[in-house]
């Protein structure tokens, strides 16, 4: 079977000599879950971001669910990806004039043309799945962060996405809100979720993703499977930036 | 509750107390105010019961309602103006009944139609002509129909100005900003005399009509600025959030952006119907007789001749009633906004 | 590709926009053909053959249809410029006395606001003129020592004349626009953070001077555009001059208009004095804009 992200040494500078990313190259396969870790700045955001196509790139080649990307993007081929894979944001962005549930149906009924009460019954599953059924004729503003990022992740659901990108999930959340998503997060994964996480949550990266992928400045420093990059990372830059996050 | 009156009026009669009279500059101040209010009120009250002679306006009622509609068809637009008033009050009140809640913005819509249809019959009731139309249903003909016009219209503006296509954006800034330099009576006048110039040979519209489109033309301008507003205040993020459901540019453009923006620039909207109402008034000027051009044609009327207080008065009084009215459910809808979306 | 496309929808709305001008025009030369009119200007330079009851530079009948729309600039000129002035004046005030802290004030202010912007420009003006001015009798006014002489033909002011449409005008716009400035510049005030007002208040400063002195100034910049645009409408809103029969720019070619026919003609040249007027206000407040940024610099 053919992975799901074939990336190969993709290069994107924003201006003369700064690289947002360098020679990135990666693979994630069906069912698995990639956690990306590094400072902020590094490049880890526009990695994923290219995966949807919501960023562009120079140089290298990207295939997402077999599907070519080039540098000089095709709208068509990446609303065909957009259509296949699902996308959680750092500040949810969630559409505040729509209420729960019309978030969720907005995409399955316009972008795949499915009926809309066949969406609603599928958008109220997975609202319950997320725990947040009740909420579902309410507004975003309505809800707490973590009850907003759930939905977000439900909206993202709702297209039967093959590949699922989180952008920072947790990190516009207050502490003790973190872990209702993580714990969503961690129920799609059992059910074979692939999903490319970036993420500061040493936690969730040790118990659920299969490799870690370390960047700084744009480029992998390293991959590893969790049980090695977190308890004996190969380079010198890895334990630095974990030793940081513990002291925090 | 009552209990809680007494000591909030005790309350509010300390503050008083500390606002008008700490000290003595302040003090001497806000007795000549009160004077001059008690004089002011007194005199008023007074003109108001005894020497205005309100003749004038309670013999020309009809007139000031429905101008010179045939009388025996006076229940047409008095039922099309008696539903407007009750579908305002319902609105304020937020209706009990499940469906019209969720169909307000419907029935809104659909009072145009039924309006239209009443005013000038046709299907089963007796057709009548525009210049048959006056007084505060043609007031009122005019405010719905520009408005109704003009904000789709201007939506299109708005967005036109905001396209990344340069012909197209130059085109709408053009218009946009021509529209907003010149006055309205401008507009209006020679809307009148050039609409009809560019229309082929055959084809007339009245000038009711022919205000309509003039108003929905300068409307459309302004609008379009208010809305152009409220896409700019729109983050980014949820444009890339669009993107990545899949949605493509026009679909973004219809659920995301244009909802979005109307909500944002409410206030301003409101603002221009509430102006556009008030505006109505310089067809007064261009021949048509809605509220004030019947106030002036019966202060033509020799019986009434000179009794221009009581005229305008009444006439300042019946606009600032509609206005105040409009203002109110233009709150009433923006608190309902806010409520849904408390961050927005 | 995606370059190729926008090209070619852009060429798509040009001809289709050049067909519907083209259709309009069409539709213009045959009725204007038909009414016997051309388009030209030339007409411009011929005798006026009106009169004008109020003109600051000599006028008569005879002179051209030129220099009768040139005088009717320069009386929209004045008519703005001198509301324009007074309705600061009044904003400024009311403005102060709906945020001031005497709350019997701020009620007045809030019912005079409510009252003029919750009914029509062109009835206040009507009621001005009509009322105001007309309405007086030759005895109910002050005449002190034929120095200062109010009538219904309007005010001498030893030897300068205003006539009572040109203060009934500039009233009813001062008035009108002075609820607009007061409700620009109150949010201004508020714009400025409590902070502010607090601290001149902990350094012992009366409320007048701190408004004076710390708020108005960090005020002005939110103040200015609004403004500007309140003076922007106040120009347009002066072409309402026809309805108390003030010989405005507007009311010229309006007459203009009534006697030649030549509405387009009009229609241009009525235009261009306005975007004139227009840039001329805006250039004025940009210049103000500048003048109090850096005088803030500098302080």
């Amino acid at each position: 079977m053919e992975p799901i992200v074939i990336a190969k040494n993709l290069t994107k500078s924003y201006t003369k000599g700064l690289r947002a990313l360098d020679n990135v190259s990666l693979t994630v396969n069906q069912g698995k879950v990639l956690v990306v870790m590094g400072p902020s700045g590094s490049g880890k955001s526009t990695l994923i971001r290219t995966f949807n196509g919501l960023e562009t790139f120079d140089r290298g080649e990207l295939s997402i669910l077999g599907i070519k990307v080039n540098s000089t993007p095709d709208e068509r081929k990446i609303q065909k990806i957009r259509r296949r894979v699902g996308m959680v944001f750092q500040q949810f962005n969630l559409f505040p004039h729509l209420s729960i549930l019309e978030n969720i149906t907005l995409a399955p009924v316009h972008v795949q043309k499915r009926r809309q009460i066949e969406a609603e019954e599928y958008g109220m599953f997975l609202l319950s799945q997320m725990g947040i059924d009740s909420h579902a004729k309410k507004y975003p503003s309505q809800l707490s962060g973590g009850e907003q990022q759930r939905v977000a992740i439900a909206r993202a659901l709702a297209l039967k996405p093959e590949l699922l990108l989180f952008d920072e999930p947790t990190s516009a959340l207050d502490p003790e809100r973190i872990n209702e998503v993580l714990d969503a997060m961690r129920r799609l994964a059992e059910q074979g979720m692939t999903m490319v996480v970036v993420t500061h949550e040493i936690g969730f990266a040790k118990d659920v993703s299969d490799q870690v992928l370390f960047m700084d400045s744009g480029k992998v420093i390293e991959t590893s499977p969790p049980s090695i990059f977190f308890s004996n990372a190969r380079h010198e830059r890895s334990r630095k930036f974990l030793n940081q996050l513990d002291n925090h | 509750m009552f209990k809680i009156n007494i000591s909030s009026i005790i309350f509010s009669l300390k503050n008083l107390k500390k606002t008008l009279f700490s000290n003595l500059f302040n003090t001497i101040i806000s007795l000549l105010i009160i004077l001059f209010i008690s004089k002011a009120c007194f005199n008023t009250f007074e003109w108001l019961i005894f020497k205005a002679d309100w003749k004038v306006v309670t013999t020309n009622l009809p007139l000031y309602a429905f101008g010179s509609f045939p009388p025996n068809e006076q229940w047409r637009p008095a039922t099309w103006i008696i539903s407007l008033l009750l579908l305002s009050i319902l609105t304020l009140c937020g209706p009990e009944w499940k469906w019209l809640r969720k169909n307000l913005l419907k029935v809104w819509v659909g009072t145009i139609p039924i309006g239209l249809y009443l005013l000038y019959g046709g299907i089963g009731l007796s057709p009548i002509m525009s210049r048959h139309l006056g007084g505060l249903t043609l007031t009122i003909l005019l405010t719905i129909c520009s408005s109704f016009l003009s904000l789709p219209f201007g939506i299109v503006l708005a967005l036109c100005r905001q396209s990344s296509l340069p012909f197209v954006e130059k085109l709408s800034s053009i218009y946009i900003d021509v529209m907003r330099s010149i006055p309205l009576i401008a507009v209006l006048f020679f809307g009148q005399l050039l609409i009809p110039l560019f229309l082929p040979v055959g084809i007339e519209i009245d000038r009711v009509w022919r205000a309509i489109f003039a108003f929905s033309l300068f409307v459309s301008a302004y609008i379009a600025e208010d809305i152009r507003g409220g896409l700019q205040s729109i983050p980014n993020t949820q444009i890339e959030a669009a993107n990545s459901l899949g949605l493509n540019q026009y679909q973004i453009i219809q659920f995301i952006l244009i909802p979005q923006a109307i909500r944002i620039a409410l206030p301003a909207l409101t603002n221009q119907s509430i102006g556009l109402f008030q505006n109505t008034s310089l067809m007064a000027i261009l021949g048509l007789v809605e509220l004030l051009g019947i106030g002036r044609s019966i202060l033509a009327n020799p019986e009434f001749i000179g009794q221009y207080i009581e005229v305008y008065v009444w006439l300042a009084s019946v606009y600032w009633m509609v206005c105040t009215i409009m203002a109110v459910l233009a709150r009433n809808l923006e608190q309902k906004m806010t409520i849904n979306q408390a961050n927005f | 590709m995606k370059i190729n496309q926008k090209i070619f929808l852009q060429f798509g709305i040009c001809i289709i926009l050049f067909c519907l001008i083209g259709i309009l025009i069409n539709n213009l030369t045959v009725n204007l053909i038909r009414t016997g009119l051309g388009f030209n200007f030339s007409w411009l330079f011929k005798p006026a053959s009106f009169a004008l009851a109020e003109h600051p530079l000599p006028y008569t009948s005879s002179d051209s249809y030129a220099w009768a729309l040139f005088i009717g600039w320069l009386n929209s000129l004045k008519v703005i410029v001198s509301s324009l002035i007074l309705a600061t004046f009044l904003g400024t005030i009311i403005a102060f006395a709906r945020t001031g802290k005497n709350s019997l004030l701020g009620l007045i202010s809030a019912a005079y606001i409510t009252i003029i912007r919750q009914t029509p420009l062109l009835l206040q003006l009507m009621f001005w003129y009509f009322v105001g001015f007309l309405g007086l009798k030759d005895n109910m006014f002050i005449h002190i020592k034929n120095i200062f002489n109010i009538t219904n033909q309007g005010i001498d002011f030893s030897g300068l004349f205003f006539s009572s449409e040109f203060l009934a005008l500039s009233l009813g716009l001062s008035i009108f626009t002075s609820a607009y400035i007061a409700e620009v510049i109150r949010g201004g005030i508020i714009s400025v953070s409590r902070g502010q007002w607090e601290a001149f208040r902990s350094l012992g400063l009366s409320e007048r001077k701190g408004l004076i002195r710390i708020i108005l100034p960090q005020a002005l910049p939110a103040i200015i555009p609004g403004l500007t645009s309140q003076y922007l409408n106040l120009a347009k809103n002066s072409t309402l001059a026809i309805a108390v029969g003030y010989s405005d720019i507007y009311a010229i070619n309006d007459t203009i208009i009534n006697q030649t026919g030549r509405a387009i003609e009009c229609f241009i040249i009525l235009l261009f004095s306005f975007l004139l007027l227009n840039l001329l206000i805006t250039n004025t407040m940009e210049i103000i804009n500048r003048l109090i940024l850096n005088s803030q610099k500098h302080t």
